[in-house]
């Protein structure tokens, strides 16, 4: 289970949390104008990043804040959480640790044996 | 009774003697004894028979380890599959063996042996494939299900667990030498530390064997002793006993289960086992090695025992399983064992070594010769044979000379592993020593240090050095400690995995792994049908699937392996060690959550009420509704909502709907945030004013209704289904916060905080102006849709005159400390007017003649307010709200989509059923088209016959048809596609 930092409340076990799926994905407007098109990737699409990953959780067993979360989904790393209100961490200011050609992990994939 | 083999040991007590149960038979042992060391002492040595062959098995090792010595404790509520090694006996103790009929002696189910080729690798798999259907399900599934598993289903019990969280710094797994030793470098630093070991007595290999002679000048007891007490002295180090950690999982987050009832009943008015929750910053792995066994022919007799285990025996239990062994070794590491057996004045009957004399260490060969032990080296055992003990040992020697010795016990020793269970839960990688011939850990994913054996530095002496250096980070304390150890050994061993028997029999088995009955022969099989890789093999031949998951085996399967594919092992890599390191009890995981406690249950305020009048209750997510009120234990529940029903529309009727959920929306700007939130508009509602509204998903689906009184512009309440107020509360909290965080708008649930009494009927007024004689009740006072707030023996109450059952109604809000009084007015009042309480089920008929929709019944996320014809709930004037846009995307503006409409059977007595598909013939002739289902059907007494609400294609379009709704019989009910209203279409009811 993760340790979660919460940005309100401090580090916390992951069964206070619940996890509310990619983070910065913008609500068009709900004018008619835009396209079936551009609604339905904001209802339907969401991004399934193996490696960097920003992401939303709530502290639903806690202060019931929704806050942002940067993980690093083939390691479940957590390398950063903020507000909902901060500015997003650029990308670049994260070592990527998939650099292996499958993607996977040198370290702690679970399926290292099988690969050799 | 026999003469009990005693030895000395400071760990057992031998003036208190203990008596226990073995299949039915009293044996006696001392206080400290676990069941093994107590049979033994009492030369019994059957103990169990194996899984597939039903063939006699022994004691094999000396600890969790062991993969024979199962048994069932019938004391413990029939607790099976408990590992006799470790479990310590108490007075009046009963232990069962497993796994055989009619007794241990005489077992019918060995008769398996015979048939082996049916048992052999893959055998569940070739079971699907035939060779006739019908042989699965007569001949094989029967055969499977008997033979499962090793002991019987446990009694039920009521568990007495609970849960202990720990956050720390360093956890130091095992505390034998290295484990004292961490902790003793430790002591009064600034880290919090726990150091867990499994057993009662801390000192591991000290306690176990005759390795070690002393440490700092003092006798290992002794050193153990003061090192104890100066780990409990210190501030910093807190020792668990008796736990044993299962689970090492990501970040650092360990589980461990502790024995609170070692040697003695369990309590049942106390915890008897922990479950400890452990955070840290850093594992230090101390938990040792495991001794490896050898596979040669018949391998599982009773009376043969791993060659530490033995010495373990002898030193910690101060028991002599037999008093002239045969030794069969490969490596140095059985050299103690030899000492061990001198130093209790016997010797072994003879020493078989498979490495040549110039390998084997001087100081042994010295031993060997001043004792006069028969010595074989450059030999190995081909085969022992015996009955229900090993009665013949078969000797090749170097020459290749065959001899065969006589005895009934055999030491066994293939080599050492480091205990890489948790290393490799926690995702560490393995590497193969070609040197040490096992796997050691190399790289850790996690702050995980590993030391002594467990580290694969299998040398005693330079322990201290080891610590001093990989503990350096924590700014320890620089240990410089004296072990003289009593053999000068560095480990030493030459590859041996298995030995080709002489000559191969029916009877005779060479085992890989002994829980499963896995012989090297499946071994061969599958690698001949294919199955090379690992991972598959072990799943194909379930080598090392057993609770003991192989633990001194599943090496020698790597070994064997690679030489067959002549790969080395480090290719042929390893399979993954999965927590539990071993069984815990489903008790000990379910601590306090069990039973009543499983789940809370909520309760309404006059939850007490309801008891008190024969309420029958149903549960509605976690609160406990009735259902309906029986008049007596006679009546139906058919019979009482017939009645409940016709009652609300003749006289009146009360329902307790504390249950629904209930927000309180306050802020500036209150008034936008519910337009985005619900499908209505909120914006030209006059204050005091009430209306019901949906709340769609993004999807443009429904996910729950209510209705929505306006206090204010910046004051709202919502009502939410029962089962859903936690997600609304939770929808509005998430978009409030991420979508639109300019809004100025807060909200909270007041659910628990007022109840809520539904009174309905066309008496409802008359009881109300009795109970309220201050309010004044009329139409035009009071109109449908409006609530008004009233001081009532000075409390403030909210009246909402609105309805779910078609009938005039009012919904009365109470504070819930007051809510019974006034309950009890109505009842009171009621009384002469016709008034009754009724139930969830009446409800339920009551809205759906009127047509009004229960969400997740006649709704399951994939209908829109449309497909309900709710239209009018749309506001369509509004820019924006939750969904909006979904409402015209191509898949929610088809025509022939599912909608909701009501179903009359055409013959009406026919009673219709939910979940009944609709289709359009009246044979069925699969396959067919189904047009939907009935998702609401009731008998209304008001009708006279069964009606029902359906979703169903183009239902709009298809109203004033007919079809038919299928039976599971293959009949067809004709039926008419109506208006999904049958009572009171001009709400005429509800507004007079």
């Amino acid at each position: 289970m993760l340790i979660i930092e919460c940005p309100y409340c401090g580090r916390r076990d992951q069964s206070e949390f619940s996890n509310g799926g990619e983070a910065h994905v913008k609500r068009p407007d709900g004018s008619s104008e835009i396209s079936d098109r551009e609604w339905s990737e904001y209802v339907f699409i969401r991004s399934n990043t193996k490696g960097i990953f920003y992401e939303r959780w709530v502290h639903s067993h806690g202060c019931r804040k929704w806050f942002n979360c940067v993980r690093d989904t083939s390691t479940d790393e957590i390398l950063k959480t903020y507000r909902i209100d901060d500015t997003r961490p650029k990308l670049k200011d994260f070592k990527n640790l998939v650099d292996t050609p499958s993607g996977e992990p040198e370290l702690g994939s679970g399926n290292f044996t099988v690969k050799k | 009774m026999k003469e009990l083999k005693t030895n000395s040991s400071p760990f057992v007590n031998f003036n208190q003697k203990i008596s226990f149960l073995f299949d039915g038979k009293k044996i006696f042992g001392f206080k400290g004894d676990t069941i093994a060391s107590a049979l033994l002492r009492n030369n019994i040595n059957l103990v169990g028979r194996s899984f597939k062959y039903h063939r006699p098995r022994g004691i094999y090792t000396c600890g969790i380890e062991e993969p024979n010595a199962l048994v069932q404790i019938i004391s413990e509520y029939s607790e099976p599959n408990t590992r006799a090694t470790i479990k310590k006996i108490y007075e009046g103790m009963e232990v069962e063996s497993q796994n055989r009929w009619p007794s241990l002696d005489n077992d019918i189910g060995s008769i398996n042996s015979l048939f082996s080729p049916l048992f052999s690798a893959g055998f569940y798999y070739k079971t699907f494939m035939g060779p006739h259907k019908s042989f699965w399900k007569k001949i094989y599934e029967p055969i499977i299900r008997r033979a499962a598993g090793l002991g019987k289903p446990p009694k039920e019990f009521r568990a007495l667990s609970s849960h202990l969280h720990h956050n720390v710094d360093i956890v130091i797994v095992g505390a034998g030498l290295n484990g004292l030793l961490a902790a003793k470098s430790l002591i009064n630093t600034n880290h919090d530390i726990l150091l867990v070991d499994f057993d009662n007595h801390l000192g591991g290999i000290i306690n176990n064997s005759a390795k070690i002679l002393s440490i700092d000048n003092q006798s290992p007891q002794e050193w153990v002793k003061s090192t104890v007490e100066a780990i409990e002295k210190s501030k910093n180090i807190k020792i668990l006993k008796n736990t044993l950690v299962t689970t090492y999982n990501y970040i650092n987050h360990l589980i461990a289960v502790e024995d609170k009832h070692v040697g003695s009943r369990p309590s049942e008015n106390k915890v008897n086992n922990i479950l400890h929750k452990i955070r840290t910053d850093h594992v230090i792995l101390c938990n040792g090695h495991i001794e490896r066994f050898l596979s040669f022919q018949n391998n599982d007799l009773p009376g043969i025992m791993l060659a530490s285990s033995f010495e373990k025996y002898i030193c910690r239990y101060g028991t002599l399983p037999s008093k002239e062994p045969v030794i069969f070794s490969n490596n140095s590491n059985s050299n103690s064992l030899i000492y061990s057996i001198i130093n209790q004045g016997y010797k072994p009957k003879a020493y078989i070594d498979s490495r040549s004399g110039e390998n084997i260490e001087p100081e042994l060969f010295d031993l060997i010769r001043k004792h006069d032990i028969p010595l074989y080296t450059n030999s190995q055992i081909k085969g022992v044979s015996g009955g229900k003990r090993i009665e013949k040992i078969l000797i090749e020697d170097s020459t290749g000379g065959l001899s065969e010795i006589h005895s009934d016990f055999l030491c066994v020793s293939g080599g050492i592993n480091p205990d890489v269970h948790l290393f490799t839960q926690s995702k560490g990688l393995l590497d193969w020593d070609e040197k040490d011939l096992t796997y050691k850990p190399s790289k850790p994913f996690q702050p995980t240090i590993t030391l002594g054996s467990a580290s694969g530095q299998f040398n005693l002496e330079k322990v201290s050095d080891e610590i001093n250096e990989k503990l350096k980070i924590f700014k320890n304390k620089v240990l410089d400690t004296q072990i003289v150890l009593n053999t000068k050994e560095s480990y030493q061993i030459e590859k041996l995995w298995e030995i080709s028997p002489h000559k191969s029999s029916m009877w005779s088995k060479s085992f890989i792994d002994l829980q499963n009955d896995v012989t090297t022969k499946d071994i061969r099989q599958a690698i001949s049908e294919g199955f090379d890789r690992i991972e598959h093999l072990k799943r194909y031949t379930t080598n090392s699937m057993g609770t003991d998951q192989g633990k001194i085996s599943s090496i020698n399967a790597l070994g064997i392996v690679s030489d067959l594919l002549d790969k080395k092992v480090n290719e042929v890599g390893t399979t993954i060690y999965r927590p539990p390191y071993a069984p815990l009890s489903f008790a000990a995981i379910a601590g306090r959550n069990s039973y009543e406690f499983y789940d809370p249950e909520r309760k309404s305020p006059i939850h007490q009420w309801h008891n008190d009048n024969g309420a029958i209750f149903e549960d509605v997510g976690q609160w406990k509704r009735p259902w309906y009120f029986p008049l007596n234990s006679s009546e139906s529940m058919h019979d009482a909502v017939q009645r409940e029903s016709k009652n609300v529309r003749e006289f009146a009727g009360v329902l307790d709907g504390s249950t629904l959920g209930k927000i309180e929306i306050k802020g500036k700007d209150a008034l936008s945030f519910m337009n985005l939130i619900y499908t209505n508009s909120f914006s030209k509602m006059k204050p005091g004013s009430a209306r019901y509204a949906l709340m769609l998903g993004e999807d443009g689906m429904v996910k729950d209704d209510g209705i929505i009184s306006k206090i204010s512009e910046e004051h709202f309440i919502a009502t939410t289904t029962t089962g859903g107020a936690a997600t609304v509360l939770g929808c509005m909290e998430e978009y409030a916060q991420t979508e639109w965080p300019n809004l100025n708008v807060y909200m909270n649930s007041i659910t628990e905080q007022f109840a809520t009494f539904n009174i309905s009927g066309p008496k409802t007024r008359e009881i109300m102006n009795k109970v309220f004689p201050e309010i004044d009740f009329s139409n035009d006072a009071f109109p449908f849709m409006t609530f008004q707030f009233h001081n009532y023996q000075g409390m403030q109450i909210r009246i909402l005159r609105a309805s779910f059952t078609g009938e005039m109604g009012y919904e009365i809000y109470i504070p819930s400390k007051n809510a019974a009084k006034i309950w009890d007015q109505l009842h009171s009042f009621g009384k002469d007017f016709g008034l009754i309480p009724y139930g969830t089920e009446t409800m339920h008929l009551l809205r759906a003649e009127k047509g009004y929709i229960l969400i997740g019944q006649d709704t399951d996320g994939s209908i829109t307010p449309i497909d309900l014809g709710l239209n009018w709930t749309i506001g369509k004037t509004k820019q924006d709200f939750l969904g909006k846009r979904s409402l015209t995307r191509t898949d929610t503006i088809r025509t022939d989509r599912k909608q909701l409409v009501g179903i009359t059977p055409s013959n009406k007595e026919d009673q219709l059923t939910e979940g009944q598909h609709i289709i359009l013939n009246q044979n069925i002739n699969t396959p067919i088209p189904m047009l939907g289902h009935i998702t609401s059907s009731y008998h209304s007494p008001t009708l006279g016959h069964s009606f029902g609400l359906a979703v169903i294609k183009d239902g709009h379009l298809l109203i004033g048809t007919k079809a038919f709704a299928s039976t599971p019989d293959q009949k067809t009910i004709p039926i008419e596609i109506v208006k999904p209203v049958f009572y009171d279409e001009e709400n005429k009811r509800l507004v007079s």
